[in-house]
């Protein structure tokens, strides 16, 4: 944070995001994929590798209720998710 | 005394003489000074207009450069993100063909604030989330509108330390954009993001395990500017 103390320094400049802002779920339609999401970083210690595959549920849910723009999933980083899946359904 | 005379008398010539030879002398002088100054005056005129000119020039050169210097710079600086500039690459490329580093497990910590004449709850859903550089993470904050009235709201957000700003990528989120709360209304708000996996070859990152992101909430109002200390300006 900028304070009296951090004149001179380098000045943090926040960036926007890269897609843009999400709209707001009013209605809570997601809301069920987020509560899922959520009990999946709590039993695993908010350890987010393990919990990809529910992301990627609740961004699917936000795509098809108009919520956010349709983008593929390597796009955003999900391209692994389905491997990771078939791991854990073997073990 | 005649020998004096004599002596004087030829000294005396020899005065004349001289004053005569001096004057001859003085005489060539003057024309030939003229002369030999009028020759070298249109050189030395030329040198120095030449000079002048060189001069001149230097300095037109110099001034045209420090105002080229700055969109020269610029281009510079998106070229090789030089001091942290975001350059012109495009991020779903970047996203799509990076690799998840697993052996470098990050804490980030959620931190949520509220402007003072703010009057929304607002809070993250989960205190920290543990990542890592390359992975793509989703985090969730949670607003809620007490009043009676619509309030629209605008956010920054801050990620400390400093130096991790630049490695912060995000693909999403709820900030400077104006968002609506309608009376009691509560809203789950999401942040996607990732963080680069540069972050693993910058010696300074060596020893940082946590990165706290912090999310301000201010009302937004007419003509309000999110803001931002004077003197930073």
């Amino acid at each position: 944070m900028s304070t009296a103390m951090t004149f001179g320094q380098k000045q943090f400049i926040p960036t926007p995001p890269d897609k843009g802002s999400f709209p707001l779920d009013h209605d809570g339609v997601c809301k069920k994929s987020m509560i899922k999401y959520m009990n999946c970083l709590f039993s695993n210690n908010s350890n987010n590798s393990m919990c990809r595959l529910e992301a990627r549920d609740y961004l699917a849910c936000r795509m098809e209720h108009n919520l956010m723009a349709k983008e593929e999933w390597s796009k955003l980083g999900f391209k692994d998710v389905d491997l990771d899946i078939s791991e854990k359904r073997n073990k | 005394m005649n020998r004096l005379v004599c002596m004087n008398r030829s000294f005396f010539n020899v005065l004349k003489h001289n004053v005569s030879s001096k004057s001859n002398l003085l005489c060539a002088l003057k024309y030939g000074a003229t002369n030999v100054y009028f020759v070298r005056g249109t050189h030395e005129q030329k040198k120095i207009r030449s000079t002048m000119n060189y001069m001149i020039a230097l300095g037109v050169m110099t001034v045209g450069l420090s105002y080229a210097a700055v969109p020269l710079y610029r281009i510079f600086c998106q070229a090789y993100s030089y001091g942290g500039t975001v350059g012109q690459s495009d991020a779903d490329e970047s996203i799509s063909k990076m690799l998840a580093v697993k052996e470098r497990p990050l804490k980030i910590r959620f931190n949520a604030d509220v402007a003072s004449s703010m009057q929304w709850n607002f809070k993250p859903q989960q205190g920290d989330i543990t990542v890592v550089p390359g992975e793509t993470a989703l985090a969730f904050y949670t607003a809620l509108n007490p009043t009676d009235k619509p309030v629209i709201g605008i956010s920054t957000y801050n990620v400390i330390p400093f130096e991790a700003g630049q490695y912060f990528n995000k693909i999403q989120c709820f900030c400077f954009e104006e968002q609506q709360l309608n009376p009691h209304e509560k809203v789950d708000m999401p942040v996607f993001f990732y963080i680069d996996p540069e972050f693993m070859e910058d010696p300074k990152m060596e020893y940082v395990d946590e990165i706290v992101l912090s999310y301000t909430f201010f009302e937004a109002k007419e003509g309000f500017k999110l803001p931002v200390p004077t003197y930073a300006k």
